[in-house]
């Protein structure tokens, strides 16, 4: 039986949680008076290394190295830009957060904040989450009356400022170095690194990049320990993750586990099994960006290592789940759709290579799909694949190249008979 | 030649009052494209202009910003904005059938704009709800689970 562990959400039901009287009546903000009054800069930086915390937004990098690598000798100002972007289909767990939860989120950007000594906390909220950015900047509001933001915190001497900053519709902002261009005032393109954020970020000064979850989860970690922390999930995935799962399931929603568990335990137990009693054909099991699993793989455990060995990824943790009556070409030209919508146009290879690839897909459900497709197709993936500016142009052909290798029969079907897909909305074309 | 256009006295104000949370006047550009398009019917280039000179950012600069972000309005809408998701979750969960409801309702395709300028229908990507598919949002409101029966409720409460 999986079960969950909840950290981040384990105030789940707690109403007016969002208002800080009440995120203070559960113990709120203690995290945040035991880093700044009792402990050291370094020593907060020390315990959330040794807590094993990675970087929940979905390339899992440890977040207590990341904060390391910023100059504590740098003159001027340092930013800290928590990445509230969330637009990876299929992750919907941020959304829970800014909008119920808002205060561990802000808890943890200020102990970040004083542990690495950043003077600007910039929150990167999607465009899209109007009731979230409301939430955050009443939150905001609440914790400067409260004295945990402005000048001298708690009289430590410590001062840390926070906005709230809006996206305005693009995936590509979610990628860290897009994210800053966009918050100076740029397309959202993203940046060539070395030189990295930590060194040179947000006007191109020393930035720690952060997502909602990844900060949310720093306040528990400082009040109970790293060690508690490093006591959960397995060796190298310590702790635990929101994961979100959506599609064929009874009981779609965010589920709370430490690294390890079972998927399908979290398909049967926590989800309520498959929707409608119909039988498990596959899942992504980290948003739309990773390549998808077959049925035989729903026993792995969730935990990046064991993901990555069984080709693919944790991403940020979203489950999307399909059961047999699934048309996967379908599948694959809405979310080859979305990619092409949502390159930002900077390298050729994702620019040009989303667009040939959505060109390819309509012409197979349009019945006129040729054969060799499926080869061109895989070479275009071939030649996104490490090829592209960012992670983007990777992300855009895990569904591309995992289909066509689990289901090639599906394709071959629509080619081989001229099948048409029978639309029942006819897509905007861009 | 574009008009001259003076943009709202509140969107002044709102700007003056973020000035000084970050250290360069540009980095408010694309929160001020989305804040304008409450106090004007769309993004227009005039608007831009005023913008560009409001936040001393060239015109050409702004132009390609607000082209770059998809919630900023380039064009005239309706009144109200329906955005439904057609993303992957949405669809595993019937969502294309929603689509095609809003459609029969509005009498209108995605993309278009129902004659009495009340309602603009557009297709979105993953609005973060998927746990609740299918998803839209009508203006700033969010509605998950959306049923037919959901929809024709929302469309008469709306004038």
């Amino acid at each position: 039986m999986t079960d969950q562990t909840k950290v981040v959400m384990r105030l789940e039901g707690a109403a007016d949680l969002h208002r800080i009287g009440v995120y203070e009546a559960h113990g709120g903000y203690a995290a945040l008076r035991k880093a700044i009054l009792e402990m050291k800069p370094g020593e907060v930086i020390a315990e959330v290394k040794a807590s094993g915390l990675r970087g929940k937004g979905g390339a899992g990098f440890p977040a207590g190295l990341k904060w390391s690598f910023v100059p504590q000798d740098h003159p001027g100002p340092k930013y800290l830009a928590c990445n509230a972007d969330e637009g990876e289909p299929g992750t919907f767990k941020d959304r829970w957060i800014v909008e119920r939860n808002p205060h561990a989120m802000i808890e943890g950007c200020i102990i970040c904040a004083y542990a690495v000594g950043l003077s600007h906390i910039y929150v990167y909220c999607r465009g899209e989450f109007y009731e979230g950015k409301r939430k955050l900047e009443q939150a905001a509001r609440e914790a400067y009356e409260k004295g945990y933001l402005g000048e001298n915190i708690l009289g430590s001497g410590f001062s840390t400022h926070l906005t709230v900053h809006t996206g305005a519709g693009s995936y590509e902002c979610g990628e860290e170095t897009a994210l800053l261009t966009s918050l100076e005032g740029g397309r959202g393109h993203p940046k060539i690194k070395p030189p990295f954020p930590a060194s040179q970020g947000a006007w191109r000064k020393p930035t720690v990049i952060n997502n909602v979850e990844t900060l949310a989860t720093v306040p528990d970690i400082i009040g109970h320990g790293s060690a508690w922390h490093a006591g959960m999930g397995t060796e190298k995935s310590k702790g635990v993750k929101m994961v979100s799962i959506s599609g064929h399931v009874e009981r779609p929603g965010i589920y709370e586990v430490q690294f390890g568990v079972p998927v399908s335990g979290v398909i049967s137990d926590l989800a309520g099994g498959m929707w409608k009693g119909h039988k498990l054909k596959g899942f992504f099991p980290g948003g739309s960006s990773t390549p998808i699993l077959g049925a035989d793989k729903v026993g792995i455990p969730y935990d990046y290592e064991s993901i990555a060995e069984a080709g693919s990824m944790l991403g940020s943790g979203a489950v999307i789940v399909f059961d047999e009556t699934t048309d996967v070409v379908r599948m694959a030209e809405i979310i080859t759709r979305f990619y092409a919508w949502e390159s930002c146009g900077k390298c050729t290879p994702c620019r040009e290579g989303t667009r040939w690839m959505l060109q390819i897909y309509e012409r197979i459900l349009n019945g006129g799909g040729r054969l060799e497709d499926l080869d061109l197709l895989l070479s275009i993936c071939d030649h996104l694949v490490f090829k592209s500016f960012c992670p983007f142009g990777d992300a855009a052909v895990g569904v591309v190249s995992s289909t066509i290798n689990l289901y090639r029969d599906e394709y071959e079907a629509y080619i081989r008979e001229h099948k048409v897909y029978r639309r029942r909305f006819t897509p905007v074309k861009h | 030649m574009t008009e001259r256009v003076h943009l709202h006295p509140e969107l002044h104000k709102w700007v003056k009052a973020r000035l000084d949370r970050y250290p360069t006047r540009r980095s408010l550009l694309v929160p001020t494209l989305l804040e304008a398009s409450k106090y004007q019917d769309y993004v227009s280039p005039g608007v831009m202009y005023a913008i560009a000179e409001l936040l001393e950012v060239p015109a050409s600069e702004v132009m390609s910003v607000a082209g770059f972000y998809t919630l900023v309005p380039k064009h005239p809408v309706g009144k109200h904005l329906i955005q439904v998701c057609h993303n992957i979750s949405c669809h595993l969960r019937e969502g294309d059938e929603i689509i095609a409801h809003l459609e029969d309702q509005l009498g209108i395709k995605v993309g278009e704009t129902t004659e009495d300028g009340r309602f603009s229908l557009l297709t979105v990507e993953c609005l973060a709800a998927c746990g609740s598919a299918p998803v839209m949002m009508v203006d700033e409101e969010l509605y998950e689970n959306v049923t037919p029966e959901l929809i024709s409720r929302v469309l008469g409460e709306i004038n």
